[in-house]
């Protein structure tokens, strides 16, 4: 535990130095930093379900999109403040949780990931029809960036150091969640749903929570993104964004959660250095993510153990 | 009512291409438990083949030909590379294939560039003809379209159900260790079913183009139409798909023509609803 606990604050301080580390801060703090935690909030809501529930979920986008939408459209078309928007959209995100859940967790496996994929792509296909609310195609721009106690956050460094601690905050408390008595019977019902059920538990509630408090991460993630991106149109819920983050969470290693800020962080890095060789960086994104899924299914995270169990096998058949 | 009639036809035409679209995804997934979510992007390849062929040689029924063999080599060469080794791992599969669609998003991006295309209809069926009843006529192809479908279900329906090759597929499903000791080889059987549904697909991806545009997005349009057949229909059932694409196509098209902004909604709304009453589809099986 302190060996792991030691690794931990190792990681925070060196994330905390980081703007003042890496060479070219202005490209790596914002397009690598920022984004990276980004995208990690994103897909800690969904390494949370997988974890947890053993659920692989390609609905966080929806709950992403429509808060990242509300604060769009409540700031952008109607002026409205941040004081009010930004909660405003993480509520409603976390409610559209509790309609999917609703009908998703009826089903299971490959069901439930089609399910969910299909909820997204939905978002994408009504934010590219209905025109009048979400401006079709081209999207809202200019989202502008929250100015809090003076603070401006659409520089870099606060922006860097806001996601730094909201990532850390969500990241803690997940962890927190998950040694209480809820969070192990989550995991009791991910292993064997009809001995829970035998023991009086009441399994969909218990879904239910987990579902709707991995949207409540996934509309935090939908707002950050907003602000980061200062846009939002339908390719930001689009089929080729979901499976973006089914890569990170993959390659991460899908049943850590850590796993979520660790493949955020190689992809980001991932994509700056292949941009440099060639456009088609999506392409060898898909190439790698094909690459683990066939040689290291555990993800990054995932590889000491595999190594230890294929050494361990090799050991138990030379006996 | 000449409204109500033209969206009813544009509806089961959509119908009939859908279920197309639907019926490989479902039957690669009904007999091998094999879910290939790069069917969108198949769907796209397949067009983009078909009208490269009909514009170099002027010859429709080429253009099919060669968009639906070409997808079935195509898949089944993605099946036995990337996809045979996991296969009794439902979910690691799946999540291959959507790598598979990434990378084909992109490439055919690079290689086909972001315009829409159309094939063009064949000159001897590209009349419209009269409606009974109603003032309008509507295009023969579309019509041709529906029909087509409806010969490919009952035809697939009976290849499954009363023939022999059906019968050891059925089998070959349920107890594979069983079947292959009678004697028949049922990965050959296997790779048979993903080349029967990726031709399916490219069947459908070249039909698709010629009543269609299709381009840049294509792809994911159609893997969520088939999505929510099937999701509706309940996945693995011909009769399922059937419903599922009857469903999508017709509400679908009633929300565009009346509702335009909401129309996404509307047949959300209607799978949430299908589903809060049959979590496994209209015709779907509990597992």
């Amino acid at each position: 535990m302190t060996k792991v606990r030691s690794t931990y604050l190792l990681l925070l301080a060196m994330a905390i130095a980081f703007p003042y580390l890496v060479p070219d801060p202005d490209f790596w703090v914002s397009s690598g930093g920022s984004r990276a935690l980004w995208l990690g909030v994103t897909a800690l809501s969904m390494s949370f379900l997988n974890r947890n529930l053993g659920l692989m979920s390609l609905g966080q986008l929806f709950f992403s999109g429509i808060s990242g939408y509300i604060v769009a459209i409540s700031s952008v078309t109607y002026g409205v403040k941040f004081g009010t928007s930004v909660p405003l959209a993480i509520l409603a995100g976390t409610l559209s949780g509790v309609v999917i859940g609703f009908i998703a967790l009826k089903t299971k496996g490959v069901y439930f990931l089609m399910l969910t994929l299909a909820v997204t792509l939905g978002l994408y296909s009504f934010a590219n029809s209905a025109q009048e609310i979400t401006r079709g195609h081209t999207g809202i721009n200019s989202i502008p960036s929250p100015v809090i106690f003076g603070i401006d956050f659409a520089y870099t460094k606060p922006m860097y150091y806001l996601f730094l601690l909201i990532a850390i905050t969500i990241f803690t408390f997940c962890k927190f969640l998950e040694s209480t008595s809820f969070g192990i019977a989550l995991k009791g019902v991910r292993d064997n749903e009809d001995r829970m059920t035998a023991m009086g538990y009441r399994i969909l509630p218990l879904k239910m929570i987990a579902f709707v408090f991995s949207a409540l991460i996934a509309s935090i993630a939908g707002v950050m993104g907003a602000f980061y991106v200062t846009n939002i149109s339908p390719d930001s819920v689009g089929l080729i964004r979901s499976i973006d983050l089914l890569v990170i969470v993959v390659v991460g290693g899908a049943t850590y959660l850590g796993g979520a800020f660790v493949g955020a962080a190689l992809i980001v890095v991932f994509e700056a250095i292949v941009q440099d060789f060639t456009q088609y960086y999506v392409a060898a994104t898909g190439a790698l993510f094909i690459i683990v899924l066939m040689l290291a299914p555990q993800g990054l995270m995932g590889i000491s153990a595999q190594f230890r169990r294929a050494r361990a096998k090799k050991l138990g058949a030379a006996k | 009512m000449t409204r109500f009639i033209f969206t009813l036809l544009n509806g089961l035409t959509l119908a009939g291409l859908y279920f197309l679209v639907a019926s490989g995804l479902t039957l690669i997934f009904g007999l091998m438990r094999v879910i290939n979510l790069a069917h969108g992007a198949f769907y796209l390849l397949a067009g983009y083949i078909s009208w490269n062929v009909v514009d170099k040689t002027d010859n429709w029924f080429l253009g099919v030909l060669l968009g639906a063999l070409s997808l079935g080599i195509f898949g089944t060469l993605v099946y036995l590379i990337l996809l045979r080794k996991f296969q009794y791992e439902e979910l690691r599969v799946a999540l291959i294939t959507l790598g598979v669609s990434l990378i084909l998003a992109q490439g055919m991006l690079a290689v086909f560039g972001g315009e829409y295309y159309q094939t063009s209809i064949p000159e001897n069926l590209s009349q419209s003809i009269p409606i009974p009843g109603i003032e309008i006529s509507y295009p023969l192809f579309r019509i041709l379209v529906l029909f087509l479908a409806i010969i490919v279900a009952i035809g697939l329906w009976l290849f499954i159900t009363r023939t022999r090759y059906g019968a050891i597929i059925r089998a070959g499903v349920d107890d594979t260790a069983m079947v292959s000791a009678l004697g028949i080889n049922v990965q050959a059987v296997f790779i048979w079913i993903f080349f029967l549904g990726s031709v399916l697909i490219g069947f459908a991806g070249s039909i698709g183009a010629t009543t269609n545009s299709f381009g840049m997005g294509t792809d994911g349009d159609y893997l969520l139409f088939s999505l929510q057949v099937v999701i509706i229909g309940g996945l693995g059932s011909i009769g399922g798909v059937a419903i599922g694409s009857f469903l999508v196509g017709v509400i679908g098209q009633f929300a565009v023509g009346y509702y335009p902004t909401l129309s996404g909604v509307i047949t959300f709304a209607m799978l949430v609803l299908i589903l809060a009453f049959r979590p496994q589809g209209i015709l779907g099986k509990i597992r």
